[in-house]
């Protein structure tokens, strides 16, 4: 078989110690490491992550394959070329002020992290002046608003606001999600987008860093 | 009949006619309501040092804000959260609501020893465990279970006043269970089934609890024979007629009051939504139990818990014509 296809099909089952072999024998066979990255490992996260958004399979099963996925991705980044290394966008994530959940948030991060793009985790409690900061300081294209709580959800509203009054807001996506957002309350408040799922908040901020250019 | 016993026969999924039994997880609003810090959010860091007569003094006006709170909004149920926790503060808690409340209340405590899902920072490893040390994992399980019932059977020992567990590991996520059904029938679904098995050995009723979306596993969950399963979640996209079609008519149904809604939507939407309920829950005539879909939790408007019972009260009765419902 194609190594590149093992690659894929070992990080779909979340067997990390096979694909960090199989990446290292990738590596010595010459393959770019470009290469191994997008046809070995994305293109494997790829199908957990569209199998994820059909409930074919659960919130473990992504996770361990992420872990795979990294496993070999942490081989490959000293060998990627300066344009290979670029990744398909920025984001910086957290979990809204007065909320401290962040299942959620990291499950996002780790999808995102999957379809190549670079992640700032803020992790929890974080206010709008922190989103809004990280975001001009590390040029960040999409600021990922997490709450799980009714009363912290407002907070989403003040993020876009803020980013509003610091001019960036044509600059930056705002999404949200969480389990009681809505994709009324992210049109309500002004948000870019809102998701009910990890696979396809990555999806669309993939889309959104593709459209950036 | 007093609350208990409707509580009780509504767990039996017996016709009790009347109103609906009610109660909450927790009712976190008690300084809004009673001008008390709800013993959930007291920090008791020197417990050990207080005398004996300051302990009893807090234990005491715990216990009465428990009942209190039971009084004020009719609820059939008090679920005990012991603070400080451990077995002879929870013993300690329970005599003193019977003191002051006799019978009047069917009361529970925390008692899952299933696993929930992890947080951000643990789910991985937890995964991982999952996929690479599944021995191992079920291992840890029997032993959680051999824990809870240890203390199940001491309270057993010391009066049996407690009536029933609930099990609120969360298993579940808006869209999804984090379990795969697969999963929860290797990880889950024994020892679920034995703790429930035996609590009801030892004359204790079980109510399992989980937010999310259970209807992947619901039927699994049934299966370990719990009373009830509550919190119903409709954010998780749950119906009470869709369960019932699944598990039938001879397990309880709790919950199902949209909470998210209560913060955030209108007053008419809300009032739809709790009569939504009321009319699918009561739909057979037996076997529900009223209460939001969570908890009455810290930031919920505390006018929107009244309205939600006020709606209860005039329409959550079996003897009620049930045009009202239209």
């Amino acid at each position: 078989m194609d190594i590149l296809k093992e690659i894929s099909e070992n990080l779909q089952k979340g067997k990390a110690k096979i694909v960090k072999e199989l990446v290292g024998q990738a590596i010595e066979q010459g393959i770019p490491a470009g290469e191994i990255l997008e046809k070995g490992l994305m293109s494997g996260m790829d199908v957990v992550g569209e199998k994820f958004k059909n409930n074919q399979v659960y919130v473990p099963e992504v996770l361990v394959a992420a872990r795979a996925m990294n496993m070999g991705a942490a081989l490959l980044k000293p060998l990627l070329s300066e344009g290979e290394n670029v990744s398909a966008g920025k984001v910086c994530i957290g979990t809204v002020k007065g909320d401290l959940h962040d299942i959620g948030k990291n499950l996002v991060k780790m999808m995102m992290e999957g379809k190549g793009l670079e992640v700032v985790d803020l992790g929890t409690d974080v206010s709008p002046e922190d989103y809004i900061n990280t975001a001009k300081e590390q040029n960040c294209q999409i600021i990922c608003c997490s709450a799980l709580l009714t009363t912290t959800m407002p907070v989403m509203g003040e993020v876009v606001k803020l980013a509003e009054r610091e001019g960036i807001r044509d600059k930056v996506k705002i999404m949200v999600g969480g389990a009681p957002v809505t994709e009324a309350f992210c049109k309500e408040i002004g948000a870019d987008k809102y998701t009910p799922d990890a696979a396809s908040a990555a999806d669309a901020a993939v889309e959104f860093c593709r459209a950036a250019g | 009949m007093t609350n208990r016993e409707r509580f009780i026969r509504t767990l039996k999924c017996e016709s009790i006619g009347g109103q609906v039994p009610t109660f909450e997880l927790v009712f976190f609003l008690t300084m809004e309501k009673f001008g008390k810090v709800h013993p959930s959010h007291r920090y008791y860091g020197q417990w050990n040092q207080m005398s004996q007569a300051e302990r009893k003094l807090h234990m005491d006006e715990m216990a009465q804000l428990y009942v209190d709170t039971a009084r004020a909004y009719g609820h059939s149920a008090i679920f005990v959260h012991p603070n400080p926790g451990g077995l002879e503060n929870t013993q300690w808690l329970l005599e003193l609501i019977r003191e002051k409340s006799g019978d009047e209340y069917y009361l529970m405590a925390h008692g899952d020893p299933t696993w929930a899902i992890p947080d951000g920072d643990g789910m991985t490893e937890f995964s991982m465990r999952m996929y690479e040390k599944p021995e191992k994992l079920n291992e840890e399980s029997a032993r959680r279970v051999e824990e809870a019932l240890e203390f199940a059977r001491k309270l057993d020992e010391r009066g049996h006043l407690l009536d029933g567990f609930t099990l609120c590991s969360d298993y579940c996520f808006n869209v999804n269970p984090f379990f795969s059904p697969e999963a929860f029938d290797q990880f889950i679904a024994p020892y679920l089934k034995e703790s429930i098995a035996e609590y009801r050995k030892m004359g204790y009723y079980t109510i399992k609890h989980t937010d999310g979306n259970i209807m992947p596993i619901v039927k699994q969950m049934a299966d370990c024979g719990p009373d009830a399963i509550h919190s119903l979640d409709p954010q998780g996209g749950v119906s009470i007629p869709e369960v019932r079609r699944i598990i039938g008519n001879d397990i309880a149904l709790a919950g199902n009051v949209n909470c998210g809604l209560l913060q955030t939507g209108t007053d008419e939407e809300c009032r739809a939504d709790v009569l939504r309920s009321l009319r699918e829950g009561m739909a057979e005539g037996r076997g529900y139990i009223f209460s939001t879909s969570n908890c009455a939790y810290t930031g919920l408007p505390l006018e929107r818990y009244e309205m939600m019972m006020d709606i209860w009260r005039k329409y959550g009765n079996y003897d009620n014509d049930k045009r009202n419902f239209i």
